[in-house]
């Protein structure tokens, strides 16, 4: 009696140990945390990871049918609150999504700012915190284990911009930038001014504007005075929106434009009315048109997974209920969600050591492109930009040239 | 080049000031009679920025009509808070009048969002420019200049030249000894508050004109921030005080970056930025009435 007793509390153990290791008997969901900006000042990229967010757990849930673990397909859930766009709100909602609703992964919030305000607290729990949206360089310069990128790093944002006018005209030398005076930006131009003189360009003036500056007037005369054959600037969609105005307005002409994280969005030639937008430049991590296929990935030896360009704008528009165009924003939240099933089912497992050490091997395309971090630092270094131009309302990519939709109208058309 | 730059600089300086002037005026006049912080003050302008939007975009209304919209409405939205929030806080500490505005000035920020969403909006008012030998300046920009001129001019008749003025001077002078003469105090309470709010939803009209872009339900909290220190530069309780604060303030945030600009090695911009705090903090050491403030 007391020999099969003891044979059944190791039968029982065994089996709950097994049970237990294959993560089978805890778990019945995947739950992402998100601290996203549904209000303030970056309302509108919230809104598109929010909206590519929830067109790729839908594409997961529905399509995919659930993240494989332990042989067993999980649905994935998804739970955000409102940060305010704040940095106070980000670490507060993190800490809740950790300890109170108890999430499996945690998603940056927009901005490199509130990336980086929040990666201490993901630290702190051990928690996976997964940026798509803080490019600054910076962000994986402080040591943090667990954070890994989907967005593309700060400093390479106008590599191909730079590329792409050194093309087309050789000549154009006489380089401006004038920037939001932020970390991503910061990050950005910085990177501009080292690529622009290994290009053998002249910096002729470079000048910071404080953060939700409301008349660059004066920055903007200084700036004209220089003469300047190509401007890139910007920061954020706000500024980037007063930028264009009133480089309008002082009537400064040049060859080429391009705007940092604001010329993308769907909503900028609108909110710039007339033809103020035409022919206005920005880099982008992904634009509608890409040309990212299966067929696309088995050439390079890369997996596929996801769904198509044309599928996640359905199921993007489903999400949001409404009819815009998804930009960038929503591709690479989209992204990060299927860069993180991919490392569940790698590794079999959702706890958080593993996951990340599968992030940091892990090499899939998807319809945003392709995606490899570095895996000590967690900084992307697998994924390529391209450059999109405002030409009569439409976004048309026109740089890398192999993946272009349209020609570059080059010198960009007088305000 | 620098004299130049900086004739362009002041130009637009100078018009932006006026713009920043009315902008101040209206807090001036509320704190003045009622001796109420409105620190919900630039989320009125952000109501005069999206009835300047409405009615160009939806209707195709000139902004210069949308400049005695926003009056009227600012002045019913200026009679309902009196009615419905201010009066019982005016003899009330304070903190509790200071926390009231500053909750109305979320209320309108929640229901604007409600409304329009969160999106940073613009429009095209296309009236030309004129070109000068050292900048070009949009017609736009003028047209709020002379706005603002007219706003202040009607404000000062209407302070010196009526019977009303002369009744809400009186009230800010010494609001028992008002009461003493006949004048209905809470009238003049009520009627102070409406055109103080008036006038400032009427300046987010101008500043739109100025700069058309960056409409959003969150834009007030800048525009509040140099409102205080237009306003104490020009002593608190005067519009006029404030009017003028708001032509140096321009012309200071304006000018100084041309000559911080010639420093290797500064951020021009934010240094001009802080300029302003730092006038401000001399000009207290100084004379802590503001420039018009009286003792």
């Amino acid at each position: 009696m007391k020999k099969r007793i003891v044979l059944l509390v190791i039968g029982f153990a065994a089996v709950f140990g097994f049970l237990l290791a294959t993560n089978a008997l805890a778990i019945d969901k995947v739950v992402i945390g998100h601290p996203a900006c549904l209000s303030g000042k970056y309302a509108k990229a919230g809104e598109q990871a929010i909206g590519g967010v929830k067109a790729c757990i839908d594409w997961v849930n529905n399509v995919y049918g659930g993240v494989l673990v332990a042989g067993k397909r999980i649905p994935l859930k998804y739970k955000y609150y409102d940060c305010e766009s704040k940095k106070e709100g980000v670490t507060s909602l993190i800490e809740r999504l950790i300890t109170v609703d108890k999430v499996n992964v945690v998603f940056s919030a927009y901005s490199s700012g509130l990336t980086l305000s929040g990666a201490p607290v993901a630290e702190r729990y051990n928690m996976v915190y997964m940026d798509h949206g803080g490019a600054s360089d910076r962000i994986f310069q402080q040591g943090f284990q667990y954070i890994v990128q989907t967005i593309g790093p700060g400093s390479k944002y106008h590599v191909g911009t730079l590329n792409m006018f050194d093309h087309f005209d050789p000549k154009a030398k006489k380089i401006a930038l004038a920037y939001e005076d932020s970390e991503f930006a910061r990050m950005t131009m910085g990177g501009a001014e080292k690529h622009a003189k290994k290009l053998g360009k002249k910096i002729v003036f470079m000048r910071t504007y404080p953060k939700g500056v409301t008349d660059l007037t004066p920055l903007l005369s200084d700036m004209k005075a220089k003469k300047p054959d190509i401007v890139l600037g910007g920061g954020h969609y706000e500024d980037g929106q007063l930028f264009a105005r009133q480089m309008s307005d002082l009537d400064i002409n040049v060859k080429g434009l391009s705007l940092v994280a604001s010329a993308t969005l769907p909503a900028y030639y609108k909110a710039l009315g007339g033809n103020i937008a035409e022919g206005v430049l920005g880099p982008s991590h992904w634009e509608y048109g890409v040309t990212f296929s299966p067929e696309g990935a088995m050439k390079v030896g890369l997996d596929w997974i996801g769904p198509g360009q044309d599928e996640f704008v359905k199921l993007f528009k489903k999400a949001l209920g409404k009819d815009i165009t998804p930009d960038y924003h929503a591709a690479e939240a989209g992204a990060q969600v299927l860069a993180y099933v991919k490392a569940v089912e790698n590794m079999n497992s959702i706890d958080q050591d593993k996951v990340r050490a599968s992030l940091g091997k892990l090499k899939f395309m998807s319809f945003y492109g392709g995606w490899d971090v570095d895996d000590k630092t967690g900084m992307q270094i697998g994924h390529s930009m391209v450059d999109m131009q405002w030409q009569k309302g439409k976004r048309v990519i026109v740089w890398p040239l192999e993946a272009a939709t349209g020609k570059l109208i080059y010198p960009k058309p007088k305000f | 080049m620098i004299f130049e730059l900086l004739a362009g600089n002041l130009t637009h300086g100078l018009l932006l000031g006026g713009v920043y002037g009315v902008a101040t005026m209206g807090l001036s006049l509320i704190f003045g009679v009622i001796n109420v912080v409105n620190v919900g003050h630039g989320q009125f302008i952000m109501v005069g920025a999206f009835v300047t939007l409405i009615l160009f975009t939806a209707l195709g209304l000139s902004p210069v009509i949308a400049i005695p919209v926003a009056l009227i409405i600012g002045m019913a939205l200026g009679f309902l808070f009196f009615y419905t929030v201010m009066r019982k806080l005016i003899k009330a500490p304070e903190l509790a009048s200071l926390l009231a505005t500053f909750a109305v000035g979320i209320l309108l920020e929640e229901l604007a969002k409600l409304i329009f969403g969160a999106d940073f909006r613009g429009y095209y008012w296309d009236v030309g420019k004129i070109i000068l030998p050292f900048t070009t300046i949009p017609m736009s920009k003028l047209y709020a200049f002379i706005g603002s001129i007219a706003i202040a001019l009607f404000l000062y008749f209407w302070f010196s030249k009526t019977r009303s003025g002369t009744a809400v001077r009186s009230v800010i002078e010494d609001s028992e000894g008002a009461r003493v003469c006949g004048v209905n105090v809470d009238w003049i309470y009520a009627l102070s508050f409406a055109i103080g709010i008036g006038i400032t939803v009427m300046s987010g009209v101008l500043l739109t004109m100025f700069i058309p872009v960056g409409i959003n339900p969150y834009m007030g909290g800048a525009y509040t921030l140099k409102a205080f220190v237009i306003a104490v530069l020009g002593g608190l309780t005067s519009p006029y005080g404030a009017f003028f604060a708001g032509l140096i303030f321009g012309l200071v945030e304006n000018g100084a970056y041309t000559l911080f600009a010639l420093i290797p090695g500064v951020a021009p911009f934010s240094l001009t930025v802080s300029l302003a705090f730092w006038m401000l903090f001399f000009l207290l050491l100084v004379k802590p009435t503001g420039l018009l403030g009286k003792k």
